[in-house]
């Protein structure tokens, strides 16, 4: 039987199982969203315009970040404790078809908070978002990189280490990486750490495509996110057909 | 021939240089149409061994071979000629039994699903009234017979059925055996592991039982019960503790279980076992008593008890 309706099967079994765990999920990350935008301008006095669009369009960025590399290795490490992921393992289907179902579903997840949040972020201020044709393959490209990382690590490690892991991406994320105010804030230090780790070049490249006028980002951003992307789903995928 | 296990050896490594011999050296074979029961302690290595089957490990020593090809050579293909229900419960979340049977078959058999498969199992085993309930609201019960439709609605070559009855209720139970057997009529072949002995004396064609890793005999359920000669036993239901009661002197092996004595005897000896366990009952030590062949189970305990004794 063919990829496709393996593909389809998978999907179906996945979402439906999880069905509403999702909705709750998604919605979460409707209100998170908004949330990052309008709480952030209670913690900055009167903030510019440009301010403002920073933080718009660093809250797609941050809701990747949660999903991927939060709520993803939760998951995760509940199916390794449950034995749903020793059973998943016996599927007469290619692991890699599990996988893409299972990020086709955290892609779907996120989207509706993302799409929210922008328009209710235009309503309100009017930052002045000029989004590109970018946007697309910058979303996936940005979506896959941390789902990929997710699974990497939380395959990897046992459940007690990945959450640990997952504590500190998102307080990380949300404090001390640029995604919500400019690089050259930080210390020196972290302006290098980012330049290698993916959350500064995911944040760039989501600028880049929302507030195309305003924002760049550089060939090397890009590169940086296709690293990560394949050494995240490359390692899963190395660790499901690992005996 | 299904299966081939020729010589697996498996061992765990774990901190320092401790080591699990989790398989030693196991050799046997699955014929089409066969079910071949796999019985042996928690820990004997039965799941290990199944797990290397399916190609989710590797042996390291020895080969296996489904239909003639190597399961090391490519996994996928021992994971589609395969279908399993493992021994944990699946959680299955929002669910239902229905749903999740018919993606598995539909997984399983592509576009040569018959949805109807779906309704004769479910009629077979008397789960109608949960076939539309969520997973994460079954009992225990109906959640094993749920992933045991899950691995036969479209079954694989060869079928493994892990626990396959535990948490089931009795009547239920009776049902289920008849599903397998039905498989094997149309030609699947099946691997059933457990530790509950006396049910799969019944259900089975061929057992191996294994012990600490090893099989320490194997063949159809008279051979195996003559290994341990040609016996009747006893079965003694007590009322008082086991100290009270003097075990005849012909009881050639015995153990206990709660309330409840077995041993084994010579057949001559069976008019004098007789009056002596009616003497226990006038006394009022024993409440009931029976007398019967051996079974697998004398067997089993028999041999896994030998085997400590040399250790």
């Amino acid at each position: 039987m063919g990829i496709v309706s393996h593909y389809k099967y998978v999907f179906q079994i996945q979402l439906i199982r999880n069905a509403g765990f999702f909705i709750f999920i998604a919605l979460l990350q409707i209100l998170i969203s908004i949330g990052i935008v309008i709480g952030f301008t209670y913690l900055i006095p009167n903030p510019d315009t440009e301010t403002i669009l920073f933080l718009a369009t660093g809250a797609p960025t941050i809701i990747f970040i949660f999903t991927g590399l939060v709520i993803l290795p939760q998951q995760i490490g509940n199916a390794k404790t449950d034995g749903y992921m020793e059973y998943m393992r016996t599927w007469p289907v290619n692991r890699s078809v599990i996988l893409g179902a299972d990020t086709t579903i955290w892609l779907l997840i996120t989207l509706p908070g993302i799409i929210v949040s922008t328009i209710v972020a235009h309503l309100m201020f009017t930052p002045g978002y000029d989004i590109s044709w970018t946007v697309v393959p910058a979303l996936l490209m940005i979506a896959l990189t941390s789902i990929g990382i997710g699974y990497g690590f939380s395959y990897l490690l046992s459940p007690v280490a990945s959450m640990g892991i997952s504590q500190a991406v998102v307080f990380g994320a949300l404090m001390f990486s640029p995604v919500n105010f400019p690089m050259d804030r930080l210390p020196e230090w972290l302006q290098s750490l980012h330049e290698v780790l993916p959350i500064y070049s995911m944040a760039e490249v989501m600028r880049a495509s929302l507030a195309a006028s305003t924002f760049d980002a550089t060939i090397g951003n890009y590169i940086n996110l296709m690293v990560w992307c394949i050494l995240g789903f490359g390692g899963a995928i190395f660790i499901l057909n690992r005996k | 021939m299904i299966l081939d296990v020729k010589g697996v050896t498996k061992v765990f490594r774990g901190k320092g240089k401790s080591r699990n011999v989790a398989n030693d050296n196991l050799t046997f074979t699955i014929n089409k149409g066969e079910i071949f029961g796999l019985l042996g302690q928690n820990g004997a290595g039965k799941t290990t061994l199944v797990n290397q089957i399916l190609g989710l490990l590797t042996p390291d020593d020895g080969d296996i071979e489904l239909l003639g090809e190597s399961v090391m050579q490519s996994p996928a293909r021992a994971r589609s000629i395969c279908s399993v229900q493992p021994q944990s419960q699946v959680p299955l979340g929002l669910l239902t039994p229905k749903q999740a049977v018919t993606l598995m078959g539909k997984m399983r058999a592509g576009k040569k699903f018959n949805p109807k498969r779906v309704e004769k199992l479910f009629e077979a085993l008397d789960m109608g009234e949960w076939a539309n309930t969520e997973g994460e609201k079954l009992s225990g019960g109906a959640k094993r017979l749920t992933t045991f439709c899950m691995a036969v609605v479209a079954p694989g070559e060869l079928v493994i059925l892990d626990e396959p009855t535990n948490d089931v209720d009795p009547v239920r139970r009776r049902y289920l055996w008849q599903v397998i057997r039905d498989l094997t009529k149309n030609g699947n072949s099946v691997i059933l592991v457990t530790h509950n002995v006396m049910e799969a004396e019944k259900a089975v064609d061929r057992v191996a039982i294994m012990d600490k890793g090893k099989i320490l005999i194997q063949g159809d359920p008279s051979e195996v019960k003559s290994s341990v000669g040609d016996r009747m036993r006893i079965e003694l239901s007590l009322e008082k503790e086991l100290k009270h009661i003097e075990v005849p002197s012909w009881a050639l092996s015995s153990h206990q279980n709660g309330s409840r004595l077995v041993f084994s005897m010579d057949p001559s000896k069976v008019s004098s076992t007789v009056n002596w366990a009616k003497d226990q009952a006038d006394k009022g030590l024993v409440i009931d008593y029976a007398l019967s062949p051996t079974t697998i189970e004398d067997a089993y305990i028999e041999l896994t008890a030998k085997k400590e004794a040399v250790l």
